[in-house]
């Protein structure tokens, strides 16, 4: 990290800071509007708050993106009221799973996963981790696992598409000025 | 963007609340429960957004419906049928009992006999419901069936008197009476979607979330197979067959559906399905159509405007009331 | 704008073919299972057993009063050994459509036959 003498010391981290609280507030803006959106199955999202969690992870590393799905899973629970209710867990283990991957990837793929690959294997751990979470919690149907290699496939397609989305997003941002030194 | 555009902000605000509401459309909670009551299994399925109200409606049907069993049952210390069978008075009897023997007599008056509602004694003489059934020797038979009529009981208000040779059984009846009572019970809990199902003879109250209920009818003859499908919604259906319980001796087989008229099992059907507005007329005319055959017991029927019947005589037919095909599924 | 193949590195690519195959190859293994309707066995807490009717079994459960044995064919399951003195499930003959239910409640049994699906299930309860 570079940082001109002239600027006070904290800058950078401040900096950081309001940048990662304005992709987290994004990312719940994103994510709320997405659970409005009409969709043939319960729990089939296009997962394009995820496309802010891989920006913040190749940004500023895998602390912030936990921080930023962490906090964007339980503010969203609670902007739309279903804290601690099923579907709450089942987004926080899919989260979680996501996350675990992800910054797994990033972090010891050794630069080899660009954001889309990091994405695509994201979102195959969020279905996974999804469908675990309602296994455990909701119903112990065996048509669960017949519709989870469906349900893969569609998230491969999704995380493509959010993965694109973010190699885009960070084409951009690391030409901006205020991001440039990061 | 120019967000200061007021019609902007009333579209995206009606596309918000338009999706919300696709949201937060109510999901439909279920509650479900078995218990072993009159002999068989009675299974409560409830549909509704209150999970808690569902299972306090249910426990409460269920625990109306044991209530019921000791009252109606036979062989229950206190049950009003065996407090009519020891005693040579009259004895005053609970208003649930008046109303099924109110009932039950009609039928047995407008069936000739061939609905009974005093056919304790030879079915005891029978053993269908013991270990060792067996077939009794022809003048057993007949001393069971003395004094067995649709004059055997008299029933004033709730002052029922018996004629002495007579035991009363109400095994063709009681348990559609008690089905009622735990749909009416269910209703008062503010319930508007269940089924209440004891082993077969069945209430289906409201629909089945958004569609009516599906309801397989039992194949005679085939085990595991449906004979037809019954599309139905706020209507009780009952079947009575000749499969259900039945023992064989020297090659014939005896079932539990006795003609009172012979005292012996009645061989015009396999089986009748009676789709009716309570299970208590649809569990009686399901009895009395069964010994009656296809004839005389369409000619009952009409009495019951509302009430249908499916009937498969004993060489397999099947014959339809005529508002029946309504509730048939066709194929 | 970049277009998103040219956004993918190698090894993004590979591993997106890579779960791609294993999705595909787990929705073929699962739709060549035969469908249809599915025996659940409850013993009031929980499924103690689920399966179809591919196979021919008998199984034994361990209730409070003992064990209850019950046979799977092709024409249905029954139960065809009960530790309770009335033996009412044992009567209750083969349960094989979608809706049937056979229970043993003095031994906590509970065997229901279910669509493969819920949405499926051919009858909601069955008559008789």
């Amino acid at each position: 990290m570079t940082s001109s003498a002239a600027e006070p010391a904290g800058l950078p981290a401040a900096r950081r800071r309001t940048f990662l609280a304005l992709f987290t507030a994004l990312a719940i803006v994103v994510h709320t509007f997405e659970t409005l959106l009409p969709t043939p199955l319960p729990w089939l999202r296009l997962g394009l708050a995820n496309a802010l969690a891989l920006v913040v992870l190749f940004l500023y590393g895998p602390g912030a993106a936990w921080s930023l799905t962490l906090s964007r899973i339980v503010l969203g629970a609670l902007l739309l009221g279903r804290l601690f209710t099923p579907g709450f867990w089942l987004a926080l283990a899919g989260g979680c799973l996501a996350t675990l991957v992800m910054t797994g990837l990033h972090r010891f793929g050794r630069g080899r996963f660009g954001p889309v690959g990091i994405s695509v294997a994201g979102a195959v751990s969020h279905a996974c981790g999804q469908t675990l979470a309602a296994w455990a919690l909701l119903v112990r149907h065996d048509a669960l696992w017949r519709v989870l290699p469906l349900f893969l496939l569609f998230a491969i397609a999704t995380g493509l598409l959010t993965g694109w989305v973010a190699a885009l997003l960070l084409e951009r941002l690391k030409r901006h000025p205020a991001l440039a030194d990061t | 963007m120019p967000w200061n555009r007021p019609w902007l902000l009333v579209v995206l605000l009606t596309l918000i609340l338009a999706m919300s509401w696709w949201h937060w459309r109510p999901a439909g909670g279920e509650a479900r429960q078995v218990r072993l009551l009159m002999g068989t299994t009675v299974e409560i399925v409830a549909f509704g957004d209150n999970q808690r109200r569902l299972e306090q409606a249910i426990d409460a049907a269920m625990d109306e419906m044991a209530r019921l069993e000791r009252l109606l049952g036979n062989g229950y210390p206190e049950s009003d049928p065996d407090r009519i069978n020891a005693s040579d008075s009259a004895v005053t009897v609970a208003a649930e009992t008046a109303a099924v023997l109110d009932l039950g007599l009609e039928i047995a008056q407008l069936s000739n006999g061939a609905f009974d509602l005093g056919l304790g004694r030879l079915k005891t003489l029978w053993g269908m419901e013991g270990p060792a059934p067996r077939v009794p020797d022809a003048g057993a038979v007949e001393a069971a069936l003395a004094g067995v009529g649709p004059t055997a009981l008299q029933l004033d208000g709730p002052q029922v008197t018996r004629r002495a040779a007579v035991a009363i059984d109400l095994g063709g009846i009681a348990k559609g009476e008690i089905v009622d009572h735990a749909v009416a019970l269910l209703r008062r809990h503010g319930i508007e979607q269940a089924a209440v199902n004891a082993g077969g003879d069945m209430y289906l109250l409201g629909r089945h979330r958004d569609r009516p209920w599906r309801i397989g009818i039992q194949h005679p003859r085939q085990p595991g197979e449906v004979a037809a499908t019954l599309h139905l919604a706020d209507r009780a259906v009952v079947t009575s067959g000749d499969y259900e319980r039945f023992f064989e001796q020297d090659g014939v087989r005896y079932h539990h559906l006795f003609d009172p008229r012979s005292g012996y099992p009645a061989d015009a059907c396999q089986s009748v399905t009676v789709v009716a507005e309570s299970a208590v007329l649809a569990d009686a005319l399901a009895t009395a159509l069964f010994v009656l055959g296809v004839e005389d017991g369409l000619a009952l029927l009409a009495h019951f405007p509302g009430s249908d019947a499916l009937m498969i005589d004993a060489a397999g037919r099947q014959h339809l009331s005529a508002g029946m095909a309504a509730w048939l599924e066709q194929p | 704008m970049t277009s998103l193949w040219a956004c993918m590195t190698g090894a993004d690519r590979l591993l997106t073919l890579a779960l791609t195959l294993f999705a595909l190859a787990g929705a073929g293994w699962l739709l060549s299972a035969p469908p249809g309707e599915r025996i659940l066995v409850d013993d009031g807490v929980q499924i103690v057993y689920q399966g179809g009717f591919d196979r021919v079994a008998e199984l034994s459960f361990h209730g409070p009063m003992g064990t209850s044995r019950l046979a799977i064919a092709a024409d249905g399951v029954r139960v065809i050994e009960a530790p309770c003195p009335q033996k009412l499930c044992m009567g209750m003959g083969p349960a094989r459509r979608s809706g049937d239910l056979i229970a043993c409640l003095p031994n906590r049994l509970l065997v229901r036959i279910v669509g493969a699906q819920p949405a499926e299930a051919v009858h909601d309860l069955i008559s008789r």
